[in-house]
């Protein structure tokens, strides 16, 4: 393997990180309420530019992440408190609640933030040039892939060690029946709402770090978390691993060889794996 | 299968009228239908004489309310009817705009065969992302029909070579056709409503017809229909088509009263004003896209004329809708005619308090 195609795997990696944290929020989220949140490229955007106006106030980048994250878990949290909670149950009401809130924060980002391209510049102390296999690459972004692999595991744990996690994921399968046996699952919900909120809110601030935010990347977002979910499979953890990794290494060598056609290469893994798998990589049927 | 559509009520006494083998029903309906048909006639006839007395910047809007009503109808159709919400429409309403742009004015290809070329590619496109979403249903299929548009939109603005990018299309302009020429705006108009009121009529053959019948079928119930022999997998997928055909229609209808195809066009937020904007109207009703698609486009003129933020404003109007009633204009009086007069605000200080 020459340099090169170790840098477009470790670039694939990268963007891997950034694809985990924005597609496992949604499809626990998802997998557990049956509601997908169409506001969560409009969240990434968000948090993103909360994160830029904190760090271009006090030029603290650790701080940004945590305004970012807290920011949106607290605006996640009273969305759902204030209206998703209101039309419960029916599940287009509360999709088409969550596509007029993304129209409405996408517009108001454009109002304060303008048509500009904006990032964060990573802080040196984290982003010295590593060798790896003979390839000089920034520090930061292998810390990208610490952090994501870090949430993977705080994902698991909580999903497989905690009482909450054994009540999302029988939700998963049966929410009725959780319901029943005196789960509280309307605040199950709400924490797995703020909980994706948060991943979205870091993920915000992760990207317009490694990428930019400019007002139209919020549906760019969307469609990769979308194509995340719905390759690995509604509600699965697992499955939002392996389809980041897949389409990871999809977009960084699209990118390179037909960035003409990068969003049409998308295409092909979710109608094949839709073809022979409906619900996907690692979901269950419903 | 009620509790997932947004209100099972208006459907029900819909179906009451459509089985009405009572008499009493019939000299009912025929009581009501002239006055719907006066009615209508006098809207059409305003129509059709608009160019008489309304200014060009009337006319442009009546175009806009004309080329996206062909769109709410697909949209309508699909979710009313067949209970399927794509979010895929908007990319078919481009498809042919770049179709005819590429074919039509980089091509010069001449009239009839552009444009059937790109019916023909919404057909084809249509057929391979209905396979692929059509053996889903619901929210999944939502997600599936989103990232489809999504990936649509997001390759006629990678694309530079072929679709020139974020710039797109340009100097389409529309053409004679028996010695009518119709870059003459009143004659574009005319020949749009015409297009349009065909549209309406086709539409309406197609909800009453046993294959609509048996769409409702599929929309209520999937599993009993397919246990009554039913193929319910090419019933949903004929419907894809047909919707995507309406778009296709509007579409090419868009490019030529703007001239243009950008990808700017079919971008998500049009997606999701589209959708909204049918939602707005009252997807259980027939003309529920039509009043939504007027009523929107006007309000899309006055609001941005007294500001800059006016997503913001319709996201807002979007919001409450949902929230307080799900039925749209059309929904709200229906009830209002039932007696229920007040129900809305009931509603509201419900909710409120």
């Amino acid at each position: 393997m020459d340099a090169k195609t170790i840098t477009f795997i470790l670039n694939g990696l990268t963007q891997a990180a950034i694809l985990f944290l924005l597609g496992s929020g949604l499809t626990l989220a998802f997998g557990l309420m049956r509601v997908i949140n169409l506001s969560h490229g409009a969240f990434y955007l968000l948090g993103g530019y909360i994160g830029y106006a904190v760090w271009t106030a006090t030029g603290n980048w650790y701080l940004a992440v945590i305004a970012g994250a807290l920011s949106i878990g607290i605006f996640g949290l009273i969305f759902e408190r204030l209206m998703l909670s209101r039309v419960r149950g029916g599940d287009l009401p509360e999709t088409l609640l969550t596509v007029a809130l993304s129209m409405i924060i996408a517009d108001i980002c454009l109002s304060i933030w303008g048509g500009h391209s904006k990032s964060l510049t990573t802080p040196p102390e984290i982003n010295p040039l590593l060798s790896i296999f003979g390839v000089t690459y920034p520090g930061f972004r292998i810390i990208l892939m610490g952090v994501a692999v870090f949430i993977a595991l705080a994902l698991w744990l909580i999903l497989y060690k905690t009482k909450l996690g054994s009540a999302v994921r029988a939700g998963v399968d049966d929410r009725e029946t959780v319901s029943a046996l005196g789960v509280n699952i309307d605040i199950t919900y709400m924490l797995v709402f703020v909980l994706s909120a948060v991943l979205v809110g870091i993920a915000g601030v992760l990207g317009g770090t490694y990428l930019q935010l400019s007002p139209g990347s919020d549906t760019t977002i969307l469609t990769y978390s979308l194509v995340v979910i719905i390759l690995g499979g509604m509600g699965s953890l697992k499955g939002a691993v392996v389809s980041s990794l897949i389409l990871g290494q999809l977009l960084s060598f699209g990118t390179a060889y037909a960035s003409q056609y990068l969003m049409f290469l998308l295409f092909i893994p979710m109608a094949i794996i839709l073809a022979i798998r409906p619900q996907g990589l690692f979901g269950r049927e419903a | 299968m009620s509790e997932e559509r947004l209100s099972g009520n208006p459907k029900e006494q819909e179906t009451v009228i459509r089985d009405s083998t009572l008499p009493a029903k019939n000299s009912n309906n025929r009581k009501k239908i002239p006055v719907n048909l006066i009615l209508g006639g006098i809207i059409v006839l305003l129509l059709i004489l608009l160019p008489f007395y309304a200014g060009p910047y009337t006319i442009t809007t009546f175009k806009r309310v004309i080329y996206f009503g062909f769109l709410a109808l697909s949209v309508r159709y699909l979710i009313g009817e067949g209970g399927m919400l794509s979010l895929t429409q908007t990319a078919f309403f481009g498809v042919t705009g770049y179709v005819v742009g590429l074919l039509g004015a980089e091509r010069g290809m001449s009239f009839p065969w552009a444009q059937l070329i790109a019916i023909g590619v919404v057909l084809l496109l249509a057929l391979i992302f209905g396979m692929v979403a059509v053996r889903t249903y619901k929210i999944v299929f939502l997600m599936i029909t989103l990232a489809l548009g999504q990936i649509c939109w997001a390759f006629a603005r990678q694309n530079t070579s072929l679709l020139h990018g974020w710039s797109g299309i340009h100097n389409i302009e529309p053409f004679s056709i028996l010695g009518i020429d119709f870059t003459i705006p009143a004659n574009y108009y005319w020949i749009c409503l015409a297009l349009f009121l065909i549209g309406i009529y086709i539409m309406w053959r197609l909800v009453k017809s046993p294959f609509g019948l048996a769409l409702n079928g599929v929309r209520e119930s999937p599993r009993r229909m397919a246990a009554l022999g039913y193929p319910v997998y090419w019933i949903r997928l004929v419907a894809f088509l047909i919707a995507a055909v309406y778009a296709g229609i509007g579409g090419i209808l868009m490019t030529y009263a703007n001239t243009m195809i950008a990808p700017d066009i079919i971008q998500m937020s049009i997606t999701i004003w589209i959708l909204l904007t049918v939602i707005l109207g009252g997807v259980d009703y027939f003309w529920g896209p039509i009043v939504g698609v007027t009523v929107v486009v006007w309000l899309d003129v006055f609001i941005s004329s007294m500001t800059d933020r006016y997503l913001t404003v319709m996201g807002i109007i979007f919001l409450l809708i949902v929230l307080f009633s799900p039925n749209g204009i059309l929904g709200f009086f229906d009830r209002a005619r039932q007696g229920e007069r007040f129900g809305f605000f009931k509603k509201i200080f419900k909710q409120i308090g």
